[in-house]
């Protein structure tokens, strides 16, 4: 069996795969130290799938801290988080040319070339704007939870645009026209459209190509995902795994390669 | 002849009332939502603080985001030429000013009459603003006036590498959880709002005679680090940075 791990800002998550079918996946809020939460993401996969560290033949780690996760001895090689996405984006299916992954601190667009190769990619981890952290600043503003936001912007009548770009100002200008009494929902319209509008202006700089997936956590939001469809003029495909999981399982698709011809 | 300046800000609204070259009257109230009502109550304040009845008032100047909600105003001006004229009368040796506002910051180049040259703003961005600072001062449970003292009680400046305000409230967060000792960090937030503040000034040549305007001026950690930072000549504004934009408010109103 092959494994990867792939420790974000906000979560880890790990995928084991087997003969090219993926055996179990896990999902964890990061602790404060990159390996333990390495330990412990694998650790809840295995232990679920009545596995052990034993069974796992080569793994990879990406994402931060995926050196300290190697020297410790949970993984046997690294590989950065751009050729991971590339990997699992390309193995799910092979026409993706344009990846727009956001996550809960950064955003990037990598473009694949045929054989799933890297071609070119862009990233935003400055700004928190078009960023995850975005919207999870808005929906405190709101009041409402993060997984409530795309369903509540999906029932906009006449989206509010927001005037601002900065997190920080976008915010004052929510909280502004929820006190005239704008409704929540067109509000939150306002504010999936500042989002996509923040990554379409990143994903322009290299020239988003069809066939375009998205990834990461963000993805999960549909109301951002049919905003960038609307800006970008383009259709998004939503991968069939969980798109948080994408870094990954483009990892164990790494690990299965690279140990497998070992 | 006697005038009022008349500044509405983002975070703060700022009225003077100068006779001549002295300022005989000032008032700084924090901005909310009814601007128009706070400002007469500002207007009326700063009066009463000059000991001056409205019909003495020759002339009202007003400046600001919120400039159309001064009544009765009897001139208006942007702000960059007003902080501009302010710096280039009071300090006519001084070539740029900068200006850190609430939510902006701009450097502005002055000319040998003491008008704007040109400028440069960042209002798109939180970072390096007076909101920046404020919001990293509540994280540690402080207030504006707090941050000299506290920044005073540092033996090691904490780094903060993020410029994005969003981002640099995290890392305040982690030091925190970390155990530094407030002094360390607010002096690491200064120390940031410094870099950012001095990197636009460098871009505009304000390495030469330079000025520092609005709140953020008023913090001496971070005047101190930007002038060590630029090097070149720092002349301090003569009266409450803060209120240098109402002043220019007030001066050009009266040549006008």
């Amino acid at each position: 069996m092959f494994a990867g791990i792939d420790v974000g800002s906000l979560t880890a998550e790990a995928l084991v795969i087997h003969e090219g079918r993926i055996v179990g996946s896990e999902i964890i809020s990061v602790l404060p130290n990159p390996v333990d939460s390495a330990r412990v993401v694998m650790d809840a996969l295995l232990s679920r799938k009545g596995l052990t560290w034993k069974d796992l033949k080569y793994t990879i780690s990406t994402g931060y801290g995926r050196e300290k996760i190697q020297h410790y001895g949970l993984a046997q090689e690294t590989l950065s988080e751009i050729s991971c996405h590339g990997s699992g984006a390309h193995t799910l299916d092979p026409e993706v040319r344009t990846i727009i992954d956001i996550g809960g601190q950064d955003a990037k667009v990598i473009k694949l070339d045929a054989k799933g190769g890297l071609d070119d990619f862009v990233m935003n981890n400055k700004c928190a704007a078009g960023t995850g952290h975005f919207l999870e600043a808005m929906s405190r503003a709101l009041g409402v939870g993060l997984e409530d936001l795309g369903p509540l912007a999906m029932k906009a009548k006449k989206p509010i645009a927001m005037s601002n770009r900065c997190t920080i100002y976008v915010e004052t200008e929510v909280i502004h026209y929820l006190q005239r009494g704008a409704s929540r929902e067109d509000v939150a319209g306002g504010i999936t459209m500042a989002m996509a509008d923040r990554v379409v202006s990143l994903a322009r700089r290299i020239g988003p190509e069809n066939k375009i997936m998205i990834t990461g956590g963000v993805a999960k939001n549909k109301a951002v995902k049919a905003a960038l469809e609307k800006a970008l003029g383009k259709k998004i495909a939503y991968p069939n795994l969980d798109p948080q999981l994408i870094g990954a399982y483009g990892a164990a698709v790494y690990a299965a390669a690279k140990g497998g011809s070992k | 002849m006697i005038t009022i300046g008349c500044d509405v800000g983002s975070l703060f609204s700022k009225a003077v009332v100068m006779d001549g070259d002295d300022i005989i009257g000032k008032k700084i109230i924090a901005t909310t939502g009814r601007i128009a009502a706070e400002v007469h109550d500002l207007l009326k304040a700063v009066m009463k603080s000059a000991g001056i009845s409205a019909d003495r008032v020759d002339c009202l100047g007003a400046t600001g985001n919120g400039v159309g909600l001064v009544k009765g105003a009897s001139f208006m001006e942007d702000t960059v030429t007003c902080a501009g004229a302010a710096a280039g009368y009071f300090i006519p040796e001084v070539r740029c000013a900068i200006d850190v506002g609430g939510q902006s910051i701009t450097s502005i180049a002055i000319d040998e009459e003491g008008g704007v040259r040109n400028f440069m703003r960042n209002d798109k961005c939180a970072s390096g603003s007076g909101r920046f600072l404020e919001m990293m001062s509540a994280k540690l449970g402080l207030s504006l006036r707090d941050v000299d003292k506290i920044a005073a009680e540092a033996r090691n400046v904490v780094n903060i590498s993020s410029q994005c305000g969003v981002f640099a409230e995290s890392e305040v967060i982690t030091h925190v959880n970390n155990g530094e000792n407030k002094g360390d960090i607010m002096a690491g937030v200064c120390s940031a709002v410094a870099k950012m503040v001095s990197a636009q000034g460098r871009r505009f040549g304000a390495a030469e005679h330079f000025t520092l305007l609005g709140g953020v001026a008023k913090i001496d950690t971070i005047t101190t680090m930007v002038r060590k930072s630029l090097g070149g000549h720092y002349h301090p504004f003569p009266f409450d940075p803060q209120l240098a934009t109402a002043v220019g408010a007030a001066l050009l109103g009266d040549s006008d």
